[in-house]
């Protein structure tokens, strides 16, 4: 091993550490809240199970207000809101939310597609043998989206990782900004060298991932 | 058996039902025929309110669809069969599975499941296909599957749209039989909508013709009965050359 990776080992281990806890947060927020949020922006357009044109309306606007901030500005925006429910604004804990806030906004927008993929038909079929809305959910929409829903998140999760990359603002600490502090900062380019090739095995991993496991639920 | 009195629909700005009235008597296949935008497949999605009126009553079964909660329309419409052109299964759900769903929203006992899937798979002559993916069938078997799936429940009344639309004329020839079976075996009312007026002749005992919304006229007929058509190269051949047919290329 690189001599310069033995010196830093520790705080790398510790950054990698901090990136897999503010990752996992943001996928975690994505299939909990997201995946909700885009189902029901999928069901109240016009149209579809419970066309509600106002509820579509909040939570469109919602979502597109989220997504059009540049994440930097989210992140120092919603250092009181942050405050309110961490307690403090600093730190891998504190950075987790507004990475939440933007995971749940972009992950639901990729449900809604991968929803709309779905064949007008098998919901009309699913009605027709009597389902509820719940059962449509469950038992006919998700089953039929589930290679979408899952490269949907595959590519969220990509998003999250560079998301995470610019935490240091808050001190959420990552592998980002060790790169930055350590590498670019301290002059040390080869270590910034070696971080970047960490982040570049981290996402192939992830899409490898995300593509196998689409490809082998995908039966259409 | 299905009751439409008075039933009208209008989307945004056009009327594709007017004031429509009409009884299919238990037991008759009765077919609906008329021009493309006649209002033939908006009146059939009235008979189950997947289009709900905008004014009249649809009875179906004895019950007035019309005025159910949600929840009894749901429990309504687990007795109201329904097939479509383009099959609608669930392409990431086996035969075996697609006929399942049927049953599991209907809460049928979970022991008789398995038994009642390959007892409705076996009717259609599909009992051998249970474990493959629908985009591995053609679309005659999709089409089988999709008639399984309808009937698992035991229903009075099966609505037929456009069945055989996307359908070659021999298979096409196999769902009517099937269909025509399901009449006899089991007694089912089926109403089918249908352009094609060879269809309609061969099963249906009563016919309406639908025109711009409202009902033309309806009347009875005598089904001609299911043809299979002619598959050899052959007969194409003899078709072809019979009426203006120049020579060999």
């Amino acid at each position: 091993m690189p001599e310069i990776l033995v010196q830093y080992e520790a705080e790398i281990w510790q950054s990698i550490g901090a990136t897999i806890t503010m990752v996992g947060v943001s996928i975690l927020a994505a299939i909990v809240i997201g995946l909700p949020v885009g189902t029901s922006l999928f069901l109240c357009r016009k149209g579809q199970l419970l066309d509600n044109r106002l509820a579509f309306s909040i939570v469109n606007l919602l979502v597109n207000i989220i997504r059009s901030f540049p994440f930097l500005l989210l992140v120092v925006f919603l250092i009181p809101f942050t405050r309110l429910v961490i307690g403090t604004a600093i730190g891998t804990a504190a950075a987790c939310v507004p990475l939440a806030i933007i995971a749940i906004a972009h992950y639901s927008r990729l449900v809604e597609q991968s929803l709309l993929d779905v064949p007008k038909g098998v919901i009309e079929a699913a009605l027709s043998m009597g389902a509820s809305a719940w059962d449509v959910i469950f038992k006919f929409l998700y089953v039929e989206a589930r290679s979408g829903l899952v490269l949907g998140l595959t590519t969220s999760i990509i998003s999250f990782i560079s998301y995470s990359t610019i935490m240091g603002v808050v001190g959420g600490g990552g592998i980002g900004d060790f790169a930055i502090r350590y590498g670019y900062q301290q002059f040390q380019t080869e270590l910034m060298i070696y971080m970047i090739i960490i982040m570049i095995i981290l996402v192939q991993l992830v899409q490898f991932i995300g593509t196998t496991v689409a490809r082998m639920i995908d039966k259409r | 058996m299905i009751n439409l009195h008075q039933v009208s629909k209008k989307f945004s700005q056009f009327q594709a039902i007017k004031a429509v009235t009409l009884t299919i008597p238990k037991g008759e296949v009765h077919g609906i025929i008329g021009a493309s935008g006649a209002g033939k497949s908006t009146l059939l999605r009235l008979m189950n309110l997947l289009e709900s009126p905008d004014a009249g009553d649809v009875e179906v079964n004895g019950q007035r669809l019309t005025a159910l909660s949600n929840k009894a329309l749901r429990e309504a419409r687990k007795s109201i069969g329904m097939i479509f052109q383009h099959f609608n299964l669930v392409a990431n759900k086996t035969v075996y599975d697609n006929v399942a769903a049927s049953l599991e929203l209907a809460h049928y006992p979970k022991q008789e499941r398995r038994s009642r899937v390959v007892e409705c798979l076996q009717f259609v002559g599909l009992e051998g296909e249970m474990e493959r993916y629908p985009a591995q069938l053609s679309g005659g078997q999709k089409q089988r599957v999709a008639i399984a799936r309808a009937l698992a429940n035991n229903p009075q009344v099966l609505l037929c749209d456009e069945p055989t639309s996307s359908l070659d004329p021999n298979t096409t020839a196999e769902i009517l039989d099937v269909l025509a079976n399901i009449n006899k075996r089991f007694g089912v009312t089926i109403v089918i909508v249908s352009h094609e007026l060879d269809v309609i002749k061969s099963i249906c005992n009563r016919v309406t013709v639908m025109a711009a919304g409202e009902i033309y006229d309806t009347i009875l007929i005598q089904p001609t009965g299911i043809q299979k058509r002619d598959n050899r190269p052959e007969y194409f051949i003899e078709q072809l050359a019979k009426n203006g047919g120049l020579d060999h290329a």
